[in-house]
């Protein structure tokens, strides 16, 4: 997956999570508002109530009856607690209260109904209402834990959101690999399919090449077309063998079969099985190796005969005969440095060290691709010097 | 992949009845196929394309591990190897090859020719790496070329190659 799509996938989730945050904070506080006390669940404020409350001598005349709700009661207590005016008190409701008393129904319930106060000149304006109809609660909240509020709260949201963007990564991560695996499967099948429908006819092509080609009576320039069909046979069965290796490499389906290899048993035996094959024929095919042992690599060692022979083919491929190619291994920072250099590289042009994308926008096919994805399969990179000479390194990590 | 059935199975009937030796020629070329085939107990297997020349020399490669035969002895220019006795022959004289000469000059011959990595002789020798017996396999070549060549300073036959290890070239006469 692209580290791009991930980010831009992170904020998409971050920004909707802090959308949803804000809107539920902001209807949260104003719901909390809209019904606090002396809000709208009282229906009339104590100050109207006070105010509809007046005194004419030693008696008390009320115009606000309409105001009080339905089920809601009223009474006055003067400075020694005493109730002086009341109306529609219930009977449980005692006529005296203690200073405790008032310092309780004022905080609480009195008698279990909800209660709220109001101070006046000549005493305390107490309106209850039906029990368990209001929701009272005292809260008391240090200033400094007020403060940390946003603390918390971002914390909070900090926490959600890491829960919430792990999830989505889990989600998209899960569906990603199932996408990408039935996609290689498809491309696997069909380059397997492609590659050995054109192998067989590609047996014959060459079988017939190669015989033409030793056929004593056959003319000197027909001899000459017949190596060149089974040359140019062997070129396209190279690229078929190319092409699969790369797709494999691509899809992480060609198993690394890792072992201890020493560098210049591996550098010496590879040297050797080229010129055997008499694929140097012409060329001075010479090995740099230094006296001090060099550090123990695990790899795989077909995979990196596999690169090694791709870059000396080239060399031996673009260059003409007479040209000196060089194989050789060194130690650098705790990494093993393998290069092979010699000649102009004049087809083909160096292919970028990185491992191919997987949406399939690298070049199949060519060497210098292969070599580069095999460096990377073992944890290294291959880079690519236009020279001349041309010069190829591939780092790659030594054992311990 | 074959018409009616696949090349594996085929294998089990064909190695039911007789015990011939078996080389796959096959189209897949995955690590997998190769090792079932092999695995199965075939002898080789090669992967299309391939040019008729390799198939030839991977069947007489396969005749001639499994139909073994004592060996002919050796010609290298006026030296005869026997190889039954362990000696070399040269103007009517025998000179007895060590267990080690014998070895070398045996992994030498069997490679056709061919460079042989001092690696790949040191494993044949001691059957381990290269790693402290380069100069004792050095030593054992100086000795096997005063037995087989006739200037062992400027030898014909077992020739260096710089770098790299050593090659016999065969020559069956002088």
């Amino acid at each position: 997956m692209k580290l791009r799509s991930l980010w831009k996938g992170a904020l998409l989730v971050a920004g909707s999570a802090l959308l949803i945050a804000a809107v539920s904070l902001l209807g949260l506080l104003a719901f909390v508002w809209w019904n606090m006390a002396d809000g709208r669940g009282w229906g009339t404020t104590m100050e109207q109530l006070s105010a509809a409350l007046t005194r004419d001598g030693a008696a008390y005349s009320f115009a606000g009856e309409p105001l009080l709700e339905e089920g809601h009661w009223a009474m006055l207590l003067d400075e020694e607690g005493r109730v002086v005016w009341s109306l529609r008190k219930p009977q449980d409701v005692p006529e005296q209260f203690a200073l405790t008393d008032v310092a309780s129904f004022t905080r609480w319930y009195l008698e279990d109904y909800p209660v709220r106060c109001w101070v006046r000149e000549d005493g305390l304006l107490v309106e209850g209402a039906p029990k368990g109809s209001v929701w009272k609660h005292d809260i008391v909240l240090d200033t400094r834990a007020l403060l940390r509020a946003p603390v918390w709260f971002l914390g909070c949201f900090g926490l959600a959101l890491g829960g919430v963007l792990g999830l989505a990564c889990l989600a998209v991560r899960h569906w990603f690999w199932q996408a990408q695996k039935v996609r290689d499967t498809a491309r696997s099948g069909w380059i397997n399919g492609v590659s050995h429908d054109i192998r067989t006819p590609l047996s014959v092509v060459m079988g017939y090449a190669a015989q033409l080609e030793e056929a004593p009576d056959l003319p000197p320039a027909r001899r000459r077309q017949a190596a060149a069909v089974r040359a140019q046979s062997q070129v396209i069965r190279d690229l078929v063998n190319d092409l699969n290796l790369t797709m494999r490499l691509d899809c992480a389906m060609q198993p690394l079969r890792r072992t201890a290899l020493r560098p210049e048993a591996f550098v010496r035996q590879t040297a050797a099985d080229f010129l055997n094959g008499g694929m140097a024929e012409g060329f001075d095919l010479e090995v740099d190796l230094p006296d001090t042992p060099l550090p123990v690599i695990q790899a795989d060692p077909f995979l990196l005969r596999r690169a090694v022979n791709n870059l000396l083919t080239n060399c031996v491929r673009h260059n003409a005969p007479g040209c000196a190619i060089r194989l050789g291994a060194r130690a650098e920072k705790g990494r093993l440095l393998l290069w092979v250099d010699g000649g102009i590289m004049e087809a083909e042009k160096p292919a970028p060290a990185r491992p191919a994308e997987p949406d399939g926008s690298a070049a199949h096919g060519t060497g210098l691709q292969l070599v580069a994805q095999i460096a990377a399969a073992h944890g290294g990179r291959a880079e690519f010097f236009a020279g001349p000479p041309f010069r190829c390194e591939l780092r790659l990590p030594a054992k311990g | 992949m074959l018409p009616d059935g696949d090349g594996f199975s085929l294998f089990g009937r064909l190695r039911q009845g007789r015990d011939v030796p078996v080389l796959f020629v096959s189209a897949r070329d995955e690590d997998e196929a190769r090792l079932r085939g092999l695995g199965l107990g075939a002898d080789d297997y090669i992967t299309k394309p391939f040019l008729p020349q390799e198939l030839l020399l991977r069947l007489r490669a396969v005749l001639r591990r499994v139909y073994r035969e004592q060996p002919a002895p050796a010609r290298l220019g006026d030296a005869e190897i026997d190889w039954g006795k362990g000696v070399v022959r040269r103007a009517g004289a025998e000179t007895p090859l060590t267990a080690k000469e014998f070895a070398l000059l045996k992994a030498l011959w069997e490679a056709r020719g061919n460079i042989v990595t001092i690696d790949a002789l040191c494993s044949a020798l001691w059957d381990g790496p290269l790693v402290g017996y380069e100069n004792t396999l050095m030593v054992h070549i100086r000795r096997l070329r005063e037995k087989v060549e006739a200037d062992p300073s400027h030898p014909r036959f077992l020739l260096t190659v710089r770098g790299l290890g050593y090659r016999l070239r065969r020559e069956e006469r002088p």
